[in-house]
This record gives structure tokens, C-alpha cells and sequence, in this order.
């Protein structure tokens, strides 16, 4: 049997076994998908089920409409209702508003029987000034709100602030009123439940939240206001400075010499603005508060320098640079190329400033120990051979110069911290 | 029971019993095809819901021609395919040993060896992309360049899915056999 009659017997046998292949789905999946059906049909317009589902909708809206119509105390209280609201809002005294309420409170007792019992006791406490905050009145505000805006004008009235509202005189707690940028800050605020709520963050932010949190990223003074109005329309509204403080900018440069020796003092130049405090983590556990410290590492190495600045307000910022001295102290590189000088075999030794034509394939290295330097040809013979950074190869082996085309080299050896290196690439010799 | 044609007008006209004649009709054939695309019996039976769905709402887009057996079929293997693609980022990963090509026996497949679940079972133990493209050439019958546009493949990676596809089911299949003839 071949290979590809087998395969077709492959096919042959799952085209013959499932093409056909029934199986039973079970009735709750049946009733998933009609309940699934159903949902979507609901939405899309369809003739046949028109009278069925609109004329459902229509029953819903209807009754949902004629619910609230009945039950809505405070807006649909007719004349009398309104009649009270113009009262309180000509005449600012303390009586007329009681009186108002009375009324109210009666209005009530047809919707609520527990309420008329409450706001008398509201109506008579509130005469005597002071009733703001106790705890036994939370219920009487939800049967009679106008009894407790009493209370409040009351308030009003003593603390002497826009006396010509009724409507609770907001009070504003923030999280904070200074800080640095960028600012999260929390508010909360006293309004009643139902009241419609309107910050204004003074930034061209505004929320209707009753506790937003709001962040301030630009640097300034803003003044927050807080309008409440309540379910009769009348508002009030109270404000709240709230300063951000810039933050300074850490920065600073590291002078030192280069190639780098042990007991050399590195210089740091602070460069951060509107800063007055600093804190410097020079990274192998000393710390300075000077503006700029210079400071002798006792091993060589790499450190992570670390610069705290704070400005007058206690804003602060930080910068961190890693690994600072990595490049610095001790380093190794290859180029990739070089030009042999074709007059014949140079030695080798070169001066990085004179070697402007790089005849001579050498590192740019400092802080090694050791260091050994090997170049294969791409046949794997060694070409050349050097332990020390200053000895390059000049393109000749046993004083011929070698083909041009591309070397291998490796290189292995010790920074003078002890840390060993290895290290390989390809170099190509090149010839004009 | 109603006639094919009823059922597809009542299905037009979103009449609700002849969407259940649709369902008690084909639901089973259907349920079959997407358990030859789907992991397990739970991801078919979202195929088949989805599928229904398609049906339900798009029955009047079936043209007449051809069987409406077969439209209904293209349908879920439509529905397959959206779901491939839907699921393809974060729950179809191949098995790397599914990279490594086994090698094939020798023996020849007896039709009356295997039933239908044995198969599916195999099926099902397939990546996703492997079941999608052997199933769509094999059973389906599309060609390579068709199901690498539907797929969103290259052709290629068709050819060799599907050959690696068989090889695995080759395998499975042998494995199945010695099994089978170890307690039989």
C-alpha cells in the first residue's frame, strides 16, 4: 500500500465518518439559544411581534409615568407647595419660614403618616437656632426635606453668609489645600441626598460627583466652588483655595578625570532649579547635603548616584543616574575595521592621536590588568598575538601583509578591580 | 412536521415555531459539524448558539439555490472560523512536540475500526489551526489557496498544517488501534 493511498484512506474514513455525523443537542441549549433569540429580537423591529412586545413597552412607560406622577411629593404639591417656596424666598426671617414648613409637614402627612410626628418635632427644635448635625433627624429628611432646609437657614442666619438663600449652606472638607504638583486631592462635601451638586475646580474642571477626587497638574492657586441646589432650585454655593506648588528639577553633571585613578575625587555640579535643600547618595553608602560635593570613591567600581532636591516648600524631586562610572574607570572596545599601512609592517605600537587612519587594529581601553589579544584568519590560523592594550596588529604576519577580508579575534583578560572579561568579534582589513 | 419551505418562512418572518422546527430539524447535524471545529463539547455548543443566531437572523439572504442543508452548514462553518479568529490571541497556542513530525506505520485504516466520537476525539486533541485547516480541506473540501484566505494564512502554511495535521492524526489514530486491541 503506498504512502498516498494511505492517506486518502485517512481522509476517506473522517469524510465518511463526519460529514454526515449527527449529534443530539440537548433541550437546555436549545433553551439558550430562544433566550438568547428572544433578547435580540427584542431590540430589532419586527412586525409579527409588534402588538406583543411594544404594547408591553407602552403598558411599562405608562405606569412607570403615572407612579411617579402620584408619588412625588415635593414637585407635584401644586399651589399651596409653591406658595411656601415664595414665602421663603422674599421673607429671609426665621418665623415666616417655620411657618412655611408647618404647612408643608401637613402636605406630608398624606403620603407619610410616621412624618408629621417627626417634622413637628423638627419645626419646634428648629426655632431654637442650632439643630444642625443630630443624628435622630436622618430619617425626617427623607419624608420632609423642607423641614430640614428650616434647619439650615437657621444655620444661615447665624453664621451671617448669604442669607437670601434657604439651601443648605455647603460646607467643603478637601483631603488637602497645599501640596506639590502633581496634586490628588479628595473633596467631600455636606449636601443632601437629591441635591444637585456642581464643582468646579477652578482649572476649567468641573464634577457633579458628590466626593470627587480631582488632580491638579499645573502649579497655581485654585479656587474651588461648590454649588448645591436643592429640589426647589434654589442654590448655594461655598469655595476653598487650594495652592499647588511647583516642583524643583534634579540635575547634575560629574566632572572627573578621565582615565580615572584610585583616590580621585569626582566633583558633582549641582545643576537642579528652584531647589534649596539637597540630599546626594553618592551610591557606596555616603550621603551629603551639600549643593555640590565632591567626593573620593574608596574602590573603584560602578555606583548608582542619586540627587534629592526640594524646593522651599518641601516639594521635592530626584534624579538617579546608574551605573555612573561603568564607561569611565574601566573599559574595553574593538573597532570593526582597519587600513594597514602597505609600505610594510609597522610594529604594532600606535598613538591613539597620530593614528588618525587607523592602520593599526587596536582597542580603546582603560583600567585592564591583563589582557590577551588573539586574530584568526577565517582558516583558523593565528595571525596574531598581543598582551598588552598599547600593542595593535598592523595588518602583517611574518611580515607579509595579510589578504584582506575579515579576522577573527578574541580577546580575554582582568579590569584592575579583578573582574574578568571575554570578549570576541571580527575585524575587517581593508586596503584602499 | 413542517416542509422545509415552511420553516423558512416562518424563519423570515421570525415566527417562533417555525425557528423551533429549525432547531429540533438541524440542530443535531449542525451540533456535529461544530464539534469537528471546537476543543471540546462546551466551545461547540457556543459554535452552534452562535451559528443558530447567524441563521435566525440572516435566513432570508438564502438564496434557493443550492440545498439548504448545505447553506446551513456553510454558515457554521463561517461561524467556526469567526470564532477561530476571535479566540486565535490568547487560547490557541500550539504544542511545540506537535512541531515534531512523527513518523508513520504501516497499516491501512479500517473504516468500521473507528466511530465518529473516536475521531472527533482526535480532532479535538489538534491545535486549532491544524483541526481548522484539516477539517476545511478534508471534510469541507476547500481548496488550499481558499482556506489560506480564509484563514488569513499563506498558502503554504495551509499545505504544511495540513500535512503535519494528518501526520498527527496518523499517529493518534495507531495509537488509538493498539489501545483499542489492548482491551478488546
Amino acid at each position: 500500500m503506498t504512502e498516498e493511498q494511505k492517506d486518502n484512506g485517512l481522509e476517506d474514513l473522517f469524510r465518511s465518518k463526519l460529514e454526515e455525523n449527527e449529534m443530539v443537542a440537548g433541550s437546555d441549549l436549545e433553551g439558550r439559544v430562544m433566550r438568547r433569540l428572544e433578547r435580540r429580537e427584542f431590540f430589532r423591529f419586527n412586525i409579527s411581534r409588534f402588538n406583543f412586545y411594544y404594547l408591553t413597552a407602552a403598558v411599562t412607560a405608562l405606569t412607570v409615568a403615572g407612579v411617579m406622577i402620584f408619588s412625588d411629593p415635593g414637585d407635584e404639591k401644586g399651589p399651596s407647595a409653591t406658595g411656601v417656596q415664595q414665602e421663603t424666598v422674599t421673607g429671609v426671617t426665621g418665623e415666616a419660614v417655620i411657618a412655611g414648613e408647618g404647612e408643608i409637614a401637613i402636605d406630608d402627612s398624606v403620603q407619610a403618616s410616621v412624618a408629621p410626628l417627626t417634622e413637628t418635632a423638627a419645626a419646634t427644635t428648629s426655632a431654637g437656632v442650632s439643630f444642625d448635625r443630630q443624628p435622630d433627624r436622618e430619617p425626617a429628611l427623607t419624608f420632609g426635606p423642607p423641614a430640614a432646609e428650616t434647619v439650615k437657614v437657621s444655620t444661615i442666619a447665624s453664621s451671617g453668609i448669604t442669607a437670601a438663600s434657604p439651601a443648605a449652606l455647603p460646607e467643603i472638607e478637601s483631603s488637602v489645600v497645599s501640596g506639590c504638583v502633581p496634586l490628588h486631592v479628595s473633596f467631600a462635601c455636606n449636601a443632601e441626598e437629591g441635591h444637585k451638586i456642581l464643582w468646579n475646580f477652578g482649572d476649567g474642571g468641573t464634577s457633579s460627583l458628590r466626593n470627587p477626587d480631582y488632580i491638579y497638574d499645573i502649579p497655581g492657586a485654585y479656587t474651588v466652588t461648590l454649588t448645591v441646589t436643592d429640589r426647589k432650585g434654589l442654590s448655594s454655593s461655598a469655595g476653598i483655595v487650594i495652592e499647588v506648588h511647583g516642583r524643583p528639577e534634579a540635575a547634575f553633571e560629574v566632572r572627573k578625570n578621565d582615565p580615572w585613578n584610585e583616590g580621585d575625587r569626582v566633583e558633582f555640579v549641582n545643576l537642579s532649579t528652584e531647589a534649596v535643600d539637597y540630599l546626594w547618595d553618592f551610591g557606596d553608602g555616603i550621603f551629603s547635603t551639600l549643593k555640590d560635593p565632591s567626593h573620593r570613591y574608596a574602590d573603584m567600581g560602578t555606583y548608582n548616584v542619586r540627587l534629592v532636591a526640594w524646593s522651599a516648600e518641601g516639594c521635592a524631586d530626584s534624579v538617579t543616574v546608574s551605573d555612573l562610572f561603568t564607561d569611565r574607570g574601566m573599559y574595553i572596545r574593538f573597532p570593526n575595521a582597519f587600513v594597514p599601512n602597505e609600505g610594510g609592517p609597522t610594529g604594532g605600537y600606535y598613538n591613539t592621536r597620530t593614528d588618525e587612519e587607523s592602520s593599526v587594529f587596536h582597542p580603546v581601553a582603560a583600567g585592564i590588568e591583563d589582557y590577551n589579544l588573539k586574530i584568526y584568519s577565517k582558516a583558523g590560523m593565528l595571525v596574531f598575538e598581543s598582551t598588552e592594550t598599547e600593542l595593535g596588529w598592523d595588518g602583517y604576519h611574518k611580515g607579509d601583509l595579510c589578504a584582506p577580508g575579515v579576522y577573527v579575534w578574541k580577546v580575554r583578560g582582568t579590569y584592575r578591580n579583578g573582574q574578568k572579561f571575554i570578549m570576541a568579534g571580527d575585524v575587517t582589513l581593508l586596503k584602499y | 412536521m413542517m416542509s422545509e419551505q415552511h420553516i423558512i418562512d416562518g424563519c423570515i418572518r421570525h415566527n417562533r415555531n417555525a425557528q423551533q422546527a429549525l432547531w429540533k430539524q438541524y440542530s443535531g447535524y449542525l451540533l456535529g459539524v461544530c464539534m469537528r471545529y471546537a476543543t471540546d463539547r462546551p466551545e461547540a455548543e457556543d459554535m452552534l448558539q452562535e451559528a443558530f443566531l447567524k441563521i435566525y437572523f440572516n435566513v432570508s439572504e438564502y438564496s434557493g439555490t443550492g440545498s439548504f442543508r448545505g447553506w446551513l452548514r456553510k454558515v457554521t462553518v463561517n461561524t467556526a472560523i469567526t470564532y477561530y479568529h476571535r479566540n486565535l490571541r490568547h487560547k490557541h497556542q500550539v504544542d511545540i512536540d506537535e512541531y515534531v513530525s512523527t513518523e508513520t506505520g504501516t497499516a491501512g485504516f479500517e473504516e468500521d475500526f473507528y466511530n465518529a466520537e473516536d475521531l472527533c476525539r482526535v480532532l479535538a486533541e489538534l491545535s486549532p489551526g491544524y483541526r481548522m485547516v484539516f477539517n476545511l480541506y478534508t471534510i469541507e473540501g476547500y481548496k488550499h489557496h481558499e482556506i489560506a484566505e480564509m484563514l488569513g494564512i499563506d498558502v503554504n502554511t495551509s499545505k504544511s498544517q495540513y500535512s503535519r495535521a494528518r501526520a498527527i492524526l496518523r499517529k493518534k489514530l495507531e495509537d488509538l488501534a493498539r489501545m483499542k486491541g489492548k482491551f478488546s
